[in-house]
Formats: C-alpha cells, sequence, structure tokens
C-alpha cells in the first residue's frame, strides 16, 4: 500500500477505536447500559435513570478522559523528541511529580482549592522538576543516556515524594482531599474541570504542533538538525513548553497518571511512521483510548469498587517498559 | 586467605595486620578497624544523643542509669519511649546497610540498591495490601514483606535476564517494577478507610514513630539467626569482586555465591522494610559512604551496617526535633539526603552506561 492511502487506513482506524473506547467508557460501569440505550440517552435526552447516569457522570468523566488522555500522549511524545531519549515520560522523568507537590503545596499552604487556582502551581512544578531532571541527567560525560535520565527521575522523584510527604504528614487536613487525586483517577471530577482545563491543553497542543517539524529534524540528529536551518534550541524549548503545560494540565485534572505519555508514542510511531506531523495527531488519538479503556476495565475488575485509571495504566505501561528495555530500543 | 597468614611474617599484603590469638592467626584491614572503630564511638555518642535530647531533656548520667538497669527518675521517659525506637532504628539501619552492601557487591553497581529496583517497594505493597484487608498483627506482617521483597527480586531478575545481566537493563526494569509496586501500593490505600490510609502512609515513608519492642524483638532474633549468614557473606564477598574467570578458577561456584548474596541482601532489606517502612536510600547510601572511609575494594560489610545505622539514628533524631512538635517519618530525611547523593552519583558517572557489567 502506498504511504498516504497506508496513513489515511490507519487513522481512520484510530478514530474508529477512539468512538468505541468512548462507547465503552460510557457503557460499563456499576450499571452497566446497553450501547443503543447510551446513544438514545444522548440524542433523544429523556429522564430514566440510564439517562440520567450517562449524562450526569460518564460524559464528564469521559471527556476528561479524552482530554488528559490526549495531554499526556502528546507531552510524552515530544519528550522523547526533544530528548531523542525512547523512554522519557511525564510519570518515569518525574515531572508529574512535580505538578503534584505543586498541587500539595496549593491546598496545604496557599488555601487553594479550585482546580484553576492550583494548575498555576501544577505549572510551576512541572517545568522546575523537569528542567531539574534533565540538568542532571545531561550533566557528566555521555550526555542524557535513557539510564541517567531515568535515574534522574527516580532521584526527583523520591526526594518530590519526600517532600509530599512531609507535607502531608504535617498537614493531616490536606492527606484526605489530595490522597484520592494523588493516584489519578478521571472518575468523581465534574463538567465544571473540563471547561477550566481546555484553554491549557489548547496552549500546549498549539506549542507542541508547532515543533512537529523541528522535532523530524531534531530526530535525525543535532548537528544534522542545525545544518537543516532549524534552531535546536528554539525547538527544545518550545516543545518542552508545550509538554509541561499539557503535563501540568493534565495532572492538574486527573492526578499523576503514568505511561500513556511512554507507550503510546512508540505504538504512534509503529503505525504512522516517525513524522511527526502524523505522531502526534495519532498519538492525540491514541492516548484517549488507552486512558477510557484502563478506565473502564478499572471499573469492572473488583466490583462494586473501582481501580483508579492511573494504577491500571501503570499496570499495563510496565511490561510495555520492560518489553522496550528487553528489545534494546533503549540503548543498554 | 589462610594460606597467606602461614607465609613468612614480612609477606603480608599492605595495609593488613596479623592478629594471634593461641594458635589461631587471622589477618585485619588496619584502615577498616580504625574505622570501625570510630563509627562504634561516633554511634555510641549518638545514641546517648537520641536519649537524651527530646521534648524534655535528660541528663545523659540518668539516660545511662536507665540503659544500665539502675533505677532512675527518667525511668519512662528513656526506658520506655526513646530507647525502643532507638533500637529499631538501630537494627534497620543495619540491615539495610548490609543489604545494600551485598546487592551493590554482587550487581557491581552501586545504583542497584534494594530502594532503587522495586525491593522496598514489593515488601511493602505486599504489606499496605495486608494492612488495608485487616492484618495488622506483627507476627504476620514481617514474613509477607520478606515473601513480597523476593517476589519483586524474583521479577525484576527474570525479566532483566537476557542470556546475562546486563547492569543498565537491571537497573531499569527495577525502576519500571517500583513504580507499578508504588502504584499499587496507592491502590490498596484508595481502598482502607481513612486511620489504615495515614497508618499505611506514614509506614511508607518509613517511620519510627510509635515502634516498641514489638518491632524490636522479632528484628533482632531475624538479625541474630541472619549472623552465620552474614560471616559467610563477609568472606564469600570478596570472591565475588574478583573477574569472573578469576573466581571460576579459583574453584568459587559463582552461580551459587551470588545467588546466596543476593537472596540474603533481599530477606534483611525486606525485614528492616517490615519493621519501619521503605527508609528510603539507606540502603544506597551506606555502603558507599563506608567504603569511601575504609578505601577498600570491596564493600566492608561490618563498616556499612555501623554507617546504616548512624544514619538512621540521626535521621530520626533530626526528625524528631525539627519540626517539633510534629515529628516527620524519617524516611523523609534519609530520601532529602540520599536524592541529592544519587544526583552527584548520576553527575559524576563516567558514564553509567558502561559501567558495571556482570
Amino acid at each position: 500500500m502506498r504511504v498516504p492511502v497506508r496513513r489515511a487506513v490507519v487513522m481512520t482506524a484510530a478514530v474508529v477505536a477512539l468512538l468505541l473506547a468512548v462507547l465503552l467508557s460510557l457503557a460499563v460501569g456499576a450499571r452497566a447500559i446497553a450501547p443503543s440505550a447510551v446513544l438514545d440517552a444522548l440524542l433523544h435526552g429523556g429522564h430514566s435513570d440510564s439517562a440520567e447516569v450517562v449524562r450526569e457522570m460518564r460524559v464528564p468523566r469521559t471527556v476528561i478522559g479524552l482530554m488528559v488522555g490526549a495531554a499526556l500522549a502528546l507531552a510524552g511524545t515530544v519528550l522523547q523528541g526533544i530528548t531523542r531519549n525512547p523512554i522519557a515520560d511525564p510519570g518515569i522523568l518525574g515531572i508529574s511529580q512535580g505538578a503534584s507537590v505543586g498541587v500539595v503545596t496549593a491546598i496545604a499552604f496557599a488555601g487553594v482549592h479550585t482546580l484553576t487556582g492550583y494548575v498555576w502551581y501544577a505549572f510551576v512544578g512541572a517545568a522546575l522538576a523537569s528542567v531539574a531532571v534533565y540538568a542532571i541527567a545531561a550533566s557528566g560525560r555521555g550526555g542524557a543516556t535513557p539510564v541517567k535520565l531515568a535515574l534522574g527521575g527516580a532521584a526527583i522523584n523520591a526526594l518530590l515524594v519526600s517532600v509530599t510527604t512531609a507535607i502531608l504528614t504535617t498537614k493531616a487536613s490536606a492527606l484526605d482531599e489530595f490522597r484520592f487525586w494523588q493516584v489519578g483517577s478521571i472518575a468523581g471530577r465534574d463538567s465544571e474541570v473540563v471547561g477550566q482545563i481546555w484553554p491549557f491543553l489548547l496552549v500546549g497542543v498549539v506549542l507542541v504542533l508547532a515543533v512537529a517539524r523541528g522535532l523530524d529534524a531534531l530526530a535525525l540528529g543535532e548537528d544534522v538538525a542545525k545544518g537543516l536551518g532549524q534552531n535546536v534550541a528554539a525547538v527544545r524549548i518550545v516543545g518542552g513548553l508545550g509538554a509541561t503545560v499539557l503535563t501540568g494540565a493534565g495532572v492538574a485534572a486527573a492526578g499523576p497518571i503514568a505511561f500513556i505519555g511512554l507507550a503510546v508514542p512508540h505504538i504512534a510511531r509503529a503505525v504512522v511512521g516517525s513524522d511527526h506531523r502524523w505522531v502526534l495527531p495519532m498519538a492525540a488519538l491514541l492516548g484517549p483510548v488507552m486512558l477510557l479503556v484502563s478506565d473502564a476495565v478499572g471499573r469492572i475488575v473488583f466490583p462494586p469498587s473501582e481501580v483508579p485509571a492511573g494504577v491500571m495504566t501503570a499496570l499495563i505501561g510496565v511490561p510495555f517498559l520492560v518489553a522496550l528495555v528487553r528489545r534494546k530500543v533503549v540503548a543498554a | 586467605m589462610s594460606s597467606v597468614s602461614l607465609a613468612p611474617r614480612r609477606i603480608r599484603p599492605a595495609g593488613y595486620a596479623v592478629v594471634r590469638v593461641g594458635r589461631a592467626a587471622f589477618l585485619l584491614h588496619r584502615r577498616s578497624t580504625l574505622v570501625a572503630v570510630g563509627l562504634a564511638l561516633l554511634l555510641a555518642a549518638t545514641c546517648l544523643a537520641y536519649l537524651c535530647v527530646g521534648e524534655s531533656f535528660v541528663q545523659p548520667v540518668e539516660a545511662l542509669k536507665v540503659v544500665f538497669g539502675q533505677p532512675s527518675a527518667d525511668e519512662l521517659v528513656v526506658g520506655t519511649l526513646r530507647e525502643p525506637r532507638m533500637v529499631v532504628g538501630l537494627l534497620v539501619g543495619a540491615a539495610f546497610g548490609v543489604a545494600g552492601g551485598l546487592i551493590q557487591t554482587v550487581a557491581r553497581n552501586p545504583l542497584a540498591s534494594p530502594d532503587i529496583i522495586g525491593i522496598s517497594h514489593g515488601a511493602s505493597a505486599l504489606t499496605v495490601g495486608a494492612m488495608t484487608f485487616g492484618v495488622t498483627s506483627y507476627a504476620v506482617l514481617p514474613y509477607l514483606s520478606v515473601v513480597g521483597g523476593i517476589a519483586a527480586a524474583a521479577l525484576v531478575y527474570v525479566f532483566a535476564w537476557r542470556g546475562g545481566l546486563h547492569a543498565t537493563r537491571f537497573v531499569l526494569i527495577g525502576i519500571g517494577f517500583a513504580i507499578a509496586l508504588r502504584s499499587v501500593t496507592t491502590l490498596f490505600m484508595t481502598k482502607g478507610d481513612y486511620l489504615v490510609a495515614q497508618q499505611a502512609q506514614i509506614w511508607m515513608t518509613g517511620s519510627l514513630n510509635g515502634r516498641g519492642w514489638a518491632e524490636a524483638d522479632p528484628l533482632a532474633l531475624t538479625l541474630l539467626v541472619l549472623l552465620p549468614f552474614m560471616c559467610w557473606a563477609a568472606r564469600a564477598q570478596r570472591s565475588v569482586t574478583l573477574d569472573d574467570d578469576t573466581a571460576t578458577a579459583l574453584g568459587v561456584r559463582l552461580g551459587h555465591v551470588r545467588l546466596g548474596l543476593v537472596l540474603l541482601g533481599v530477606v534483611l532489606a525486606s525485614v528492616a522494610t517490615s519493621a519501619a517502612g521503605p527508609v528510603d536510600f539507606v540502603a544506597l547510601l551506606a555502603p558507599q559512604i563506608a567504603r569511601r572511609m575504609t578505601r577498600t575494594a570491596q564493600i566492608p560489610l561490618l563498616c556499612s551496617a555501623l554507617t546504616g545505622a548512624l544514619i538512621v539514628v540521626l535521621a530520626d533524631l533530626f526528625a524528631r526535633r525539627l519540626f517539633s512538635p510534629t515529628e516527620l517519618p524519617v524516611g523523609v530525611l534519609t530520601a532529602a539526603v540520599g536524592a541529592p547523593y544519587l544526583i552527584w552519583l548520576i553527575v559524576r558517572s563516567r558514564s553509567v552506561r558502561n559501567g558495571g557489567t556482570s
């Protein structure tokens, strides 16, 4: 098949998968609702119990899942591009944890309890953590190798977790509000959240798409990219800014959800090739699929209680990391 | 090494002294011995300070009276509140120190310590899980901890094995498992009610608050049982630091020795985790500090046990007093010191990529 045809087919398939995931997320749960009833409730309204459940609880949850999934997948793709590192992921690099610390600080000290309030703290935390990890990994001989990035991320993670714990143990009131948010869940967020985070996501998406060409050049190596006339520093800064905004907004909305940013870019590259103008949209389609399916599976494995989506994505994502490391995609 | 002591007196390795007791003779590394004595003295002084300093200051003389069983007015504060907690700290620190030393020796990589490659996380995941399902007895939890730690280590080992054990792959996969296990732990915490969550949260950062003889006794007993194995490990460790061909030519069954050392390390780390939670980075820090002080090729186990104990007791002393009256979990302080050290290791490393393959 010619490349354009192949891409069109794959894109269509991804859109179909996303629609199926959305339908699954709307239909599955403590109260199983038939897909036809879901469509009926969405299109014709009605006031049956099922229709209320779908509209009041599952639609906001699904929309947030869509947004957060896309945001984290895009952030992961860009991070992998600008660090030229296959295991870059907001979770592994400690960026999500940085955003977490920002949110904890906001809850415990600044008395901020609204999402629009603490999203700024999340941005600052995410930005500081990403700069710190990259600076650590890039210093010393050999530059930012995958191992050094992962270890730098682990160190920053440990440091930030200890800061978080120090705050939470000294401020017990913050723990109860924080512990449900921390695990990474898209349950129980109301529809206001959607209205509050979309501007941030839009900014992030624009920044990220702006550097798509630059990422392609960077994939050839720093020197080649410079030779092709790309401003490598600008690409890295704009891309990093975009990734930080996307991670910060995603984390503020749903808590740290790991591994979507790791797994999805690899899958996207495997199906559409390495052109970032195709990889980025593909990742934005597949990210929500992974998050929504994880969330739906989490709702049905241990009924009646729910397993948070962040736990499910980690459990799905770790085998992926293991496979990557074993296949020597990661220079070991 | 026994052949060396039979050689004429003048031919002996530099830096060693021969100690003769009756007909027996053995070699002592002079510097290591000095460091060990120094550490022991420092540790004793820290312990005394630990017993004296707190909400109320106790005269050192009174504290010593309590320790040696003399009647004293400060029996309650020192004997009941501070002493058992200090003993738990000492034992936990020593166990983590030895565990880290053993695993780092076998992996030939300072980064492969139990708190980075997921062993403590495995232990805590299973323990927190048991706590949320209503198991709170300290007669059962330590065993679950050990099972969790060994299971995690085995999983990491199996998945990192690919026609050989590459240090980089091992560490990366270990970090992955650590993340997954941490999320499993969080999962269990969401399930439990608020009180269990708070208890588990404190336990998970590694805290000595409220630990007493109930934890100290089984821990001491376990360490006592493991003591002969640790003596064996101190000798066996030397052969592992040789390169593979030399060791095999000398008749060392490398596979068996390595397995034994790692198993001992994992058991020690898990037992310590069960008593105080994963006190982060002690297992990473202690062996490296000890080795830098003794300047030996291999990690000195006794010194790293002493260093580990010193770190934990000192950190807990600060954790109790820094934000008093609120106490921090000791793990917060050890992580705050250990993480920068890990960062320094990464920055300083000539090349982690090629370092320490085995």
